[in-house]
């Protein structure tokens, strides 16, 4: 397991500046190993099959949100929303699934297609608005975080929904080999993530988009539609976490997913992307991830309240931006 | 201590400096290290009250080092400076400044959004006796200091934002002046100013050297060198070469001293004028947003051709090229591409109709710098090292050695980020980044900025190349020397409107400017 995660932060995430980001990301694999090691000889539950499988499933939705939020803070940007674009989704979803006359089958992909579309809807007007009228994402999507929520209290009645499909229910605790079915799906977007970001021209737009916006619109390279599509995508995965939500808990509550953004924005710190955009890459965020989800499980099982697990992970969050800013200075020429 | 041991002296320059007058500022042999790089590697220069030193040299030659180690932002591994025979060791920028040494930088340290005043009186802003900020005090102040460099024509309740570019320079040196100063370093400080303020900075200089202030004097134009500086200091490869008096040298030798190698005969090589061909493009009474008259700008940009555009700050010319490149909508007049009428609403338009544009701003618009060299070679031409979508690195990397061979580009290799090369390397990777797209038409706004001597040729020479394959460029630059060397013709651009054309047989300069100042002579006129 260790082995694996030191494994993958050697390979280059993003080829084009191959070295400071394996210095990058080998930093950020080094703390998590730490921090495993420490909890492994402070816990005698900590590594064991039942609690990995544990902290798998806890750090799914963040990983979803995070790997979306990593797009719009590439590009400089940030959305505030994905919390609340959850609730929305997850309402909208719930709705669907609960409509009369519909069999299992149908009522479950129309449900993962409500979310998806709903959370995709939320973050294309996210882009547009802010793209198109040049205004900072962090107050647009602060409109937008407000205007979700409403949503999501509107529609529902401000009523929690479930009974849903057995199928469903039991596809949020499903596991292959001890790991979570939903902590695959995280898994599988972020590693589409990762090659989005490092193999496609795209990607490469988005970190040139993060770096220089008048390079790239010099280039000929339409700046809006790239920007339009980075929140997009951080739409789309509040839609997908929303799905993964509703069938972990068999709920869809219009007061889901408050203070998730938080919880992404920090994935994505940790995770070594730089909060001005242009730097870092979907392998940190993982393991950014990763770091608040072991982190947040080994205090619990150290005894400690989980007002504390909070203040330690506000401390780490400090923590991995000054480290960030030394490596930074190291790293460069 | 056992350097002193390796110690090799540089052609002991100041000893071979002619007077015995006392030296305001002795710096001797110092030596800088940054990681493995050496920097600067026996620097040694002196400076009298009262003159005006020219330090110049290639870039990474070493003086931007030597005034950061002057000005207190880091000090030298070893070696010795002393100022009015005292050891000088500035702790920081404020203590050199508090020692009488202030610098101009290069890069402005100006508060947009602050009032010039503000700005001027920032490091220690006036009180009243309630502890409150005294704006009547720092009005005045701020008045005085302007006044003092014969700025009276400026405000100094308007934010520094609305000042354009060259106001914005003589603002930062009035700053610096307004605290008494023995020495003042100004960093290439004419590169943003037209000739005419250009002027007006050297009736700065001449009045404060008067007063007995040393001033350093750090520029990649000779001719200003010369026409201003007493001494002069050059540079090369972090050492001293040589110190001499102005009135004992000629431009042909201090460029001789600072490339190691004689470079006059291929900056004058001239072109042949041959192979100009068709329209590549032509404006029909084209008016950009900012022109206040709608009169238009009209001429002919043939294949083949390098056409200059001359004038002067606010002219119009960088407004023209903008426009063409569709970054603007033009107000009236058309364009026609090969004698058809396009409309171009954006860079993407124009890159399709075969335009490329290498702007003024290198830093922020030309290039990624956190990125690779290749990434920046194929910013413009993604489709040609991607298939469906997805990037083809070996292709990049061939796409970007080919294109750097080309160009002569000097750096490790193609992966290396592009802040890690010199202006005129940086400026190359422009270049490739549209020449990989094989413009027919390529704009080209103030070329050469920031590009030392050595590497000016060299573009200059890709430019002709490019010329002689058939590209039509359009350059602008604020250069004339450049404008004569490069160009078959030259426009001449005052107030929006063409006062003239040159064609290359009778380019001067005097000709160039009486054209360029044509309208104002007018207004004042009247």
């Amino acid at each position: 397991m260790t082995a694996a995660v030191t494994d993958t932060a050697g390979k280059p995430g993003s080829k084009g500046f191959s070295i400071r980001a394996i210095m990058r990301e080998a930093g950020i694999g080094l703390a998590l190993i730490g921090l495993i090691i420490v909890f492994s000889l402070a816990s005698e539950h900590f590594l064991t099959a039942n609690n990995i499988t544990n902290i798998l499933t806890q750090i799914t939705i963040n990983l979803i949100l995070a790997v979306g939020m990593t797009f719009v803070i590439l590009i400089g940007g940030i959305d505030l929303s994905v919390g609340s674009v959850l609730a929305l989704a997850a309402v909208v979803a719930g709705k669907a699934i609960s409509m009369p006359g519909l069999g299992p089958a149908e009522a479950i992909a129309l449900a993962v297609l409500a979310a998806m579309v709903a959370g995709t809807l939320c973050g294309i007007l996210n882009g547009v608005v802010s793209a198109w009228w040049g205004l900072p994402s962090f107050i647009i999507t602060l409109g937008m975080l407000n205007i979700a929520r409403g949503a999501a209290l509107q529609i529902s009645d401000a009523r929690t929904i479930y009974s849903f499909p057995v199928e469903f229910n039991n596809f949020g605790s499903l596991t292959v080999w001890g790991l979570p079915v939903v902590f695959l799906v995280a898994l599988g977007l972020a590693l589409v993530a990762w090659l989005v970001l490092s193999r496609t021209v795209f990607g490469r737009l988005i970190y040139g988009l993060g770096n220089s916006e008048e390079a790239v619109r010099l280039a000929g390279h339409s700046v809006f539609w790239l920007k339009v599509a980075a929140f997009t995508i951080c739409g789309f995965t509040a839609g997908i976490a929303a799905i993964i939500y509703m069938a972990r808990l068999n709920i869809a509550s219009p007061i889901a997913g408050s203070g998730f953004e938080l919880n992404a924005i920090a994935a994505v710190i940790i995770g070594g992307t730089s909060l001005s955009g242009g730097r870092g890459s979907v392998l940190g965020t993982l393991l950014g991830a990763f770091i608040i989800g072991v982190l947040a499980n080994g205090l619990i099982l150290l005894g400690l309240s989980d007002f504390m697990r909070q203040m330690i992970t506000g401390v780490v969050i400090i923590v991995a931006v000054i480290l960030d800013h030394y490596r930074a200075k190291l790293t460069k020429g | 201590m056992d350097s002193s041991a390796v110690k090799i002296a540089p052609q002991s320059p100041v000893e071979n400096a002619s007077s015995q007058v006392s030296s305001l500022l002795v710096v001797k042999d110092i030596r800088k290290s940054f990681g493995g790089v050496k920097a600067l590697r026996g620097v040694t220069f002196d400076l009298r009250p009262g003159e005006v030193h020219a330090l110049v040299g290639e870039n990474g030659a070493g003086k931007s080092t030597l005034i950061k180690i002057l000005s207190g932002s880091f000090p030298a591994d070893s070696g010795e400076i002393r100022l009015e025979n005292a050891a000088y060791a500035p702790a920081g920028p404020r203590d050199a400044k508090a020692k009488g040494l202030q610098v101009v930088h290069q890069e402005f340290n100006l508060l947009p959004h602050l009032s010039v005043a503000e700005n001027i009186s920032f490091e220690a802003l006036p009180r009243n006796r309630f502890g409150f900020l005294d704006k009547t005090r720092m009005n005045a102040r701020a008045r005085q200091a302007l006044d003092a460099i014969g700025l009276s024509d400026v405000d100094v309740k308007s934010p520094v934002k609305d000042l354009g570019i060259a106001h914005r320079q003589l603002v930062e040196i009035a700053r610096a002046l307004q605290s008494e100063s023995r020495i003042l370093i100004l960093d290439e400080p004419t590169a943003t100013l037209t000739d005419r303020e250009t002027e007006r900075l050297f009736d700065i200089v001449r009045s404060i050297q008067a007063k007995g202030v040393a001033v350093v004097f750090v520029s990649h134009h000779l001719n200003e060198v010369f026409e201003i500086c007493d001494r002069v200091t050059v540079l090369r490869s972090g050492e001293t070469i040589i110190t001499e008096d102005i009135a004992d040298t000629s431009p042909d030798r201090v460029v001789a001293h600072m490339v190691g190698r004689r470079l006059a005969a291929e900056m004058a090589q001239k072109v042949d004028h041959d192979h100009i061909g068709d329209s590549a493009l032509r404006l029909d009474c084209l008016q950009v947003p900012q022109s206040p008259h709608s009169d238009g700008v009209s001429f002919d940009l043939h294949y083949g051709e390098i056409l200059g555009i001359a004038g002067l700050v606010g002219a119009g010319r960088t407004e023209i090229l903008r426009t063409i490149f569709g970054l603007q909508k033009p107000v009236s007049g058309q364009m026609l591409r090969e004698g058809a009428v396009t409309e171009i609403t954006g860079p993407d338009k124009a890159i399709s109709a075969g335009i490329g544009f290498v702007t003024e701003d290198r830093k922020d618009e030309g290039l990624i710098l956190d990125m690779s060299i290749a990434a920046n070679s194929s910013l413009a031409a993604l489709d040609q090292v991607s298939s469906n979508g997805f990037l083809l690195g070996g292709r990049e990397r061939n796409l970007a050695e080919e294109l750097g061979a080309g160009l002569n580009l000097k750096c490790g290799t193609v992966k290396d980020a592009a802040s890690s090369l010199s202006g005129g390397n940086q400026q190359k990777v422009v270049l490739a980044k549209w020449l990989a797209r094989q413009p027919k038409v390529l704009l080209l706004d103030e070329p050469t900025r920031g590009v030392d001597v050595g590497a000016k040729a060299e573009i200059y020479a890709i430019l002709r190349e490019q010329a002689a394959k058939g590209v039509a460029l359009l350059v602008v630059s604020s250069e004339l020397p450049e404008l004569i060397t490069l160009c078959d013709r030259i426009l001449v651009l005052a107030d929006h409107k063409i006062q003239g054309e040159l064609h290359h047989t009778e380019f001067s300069e005097e000709k160039i400017l009486r054209l360029a100042y044509r309208r104002e002579e007018e207004g004042t006129e009247e």
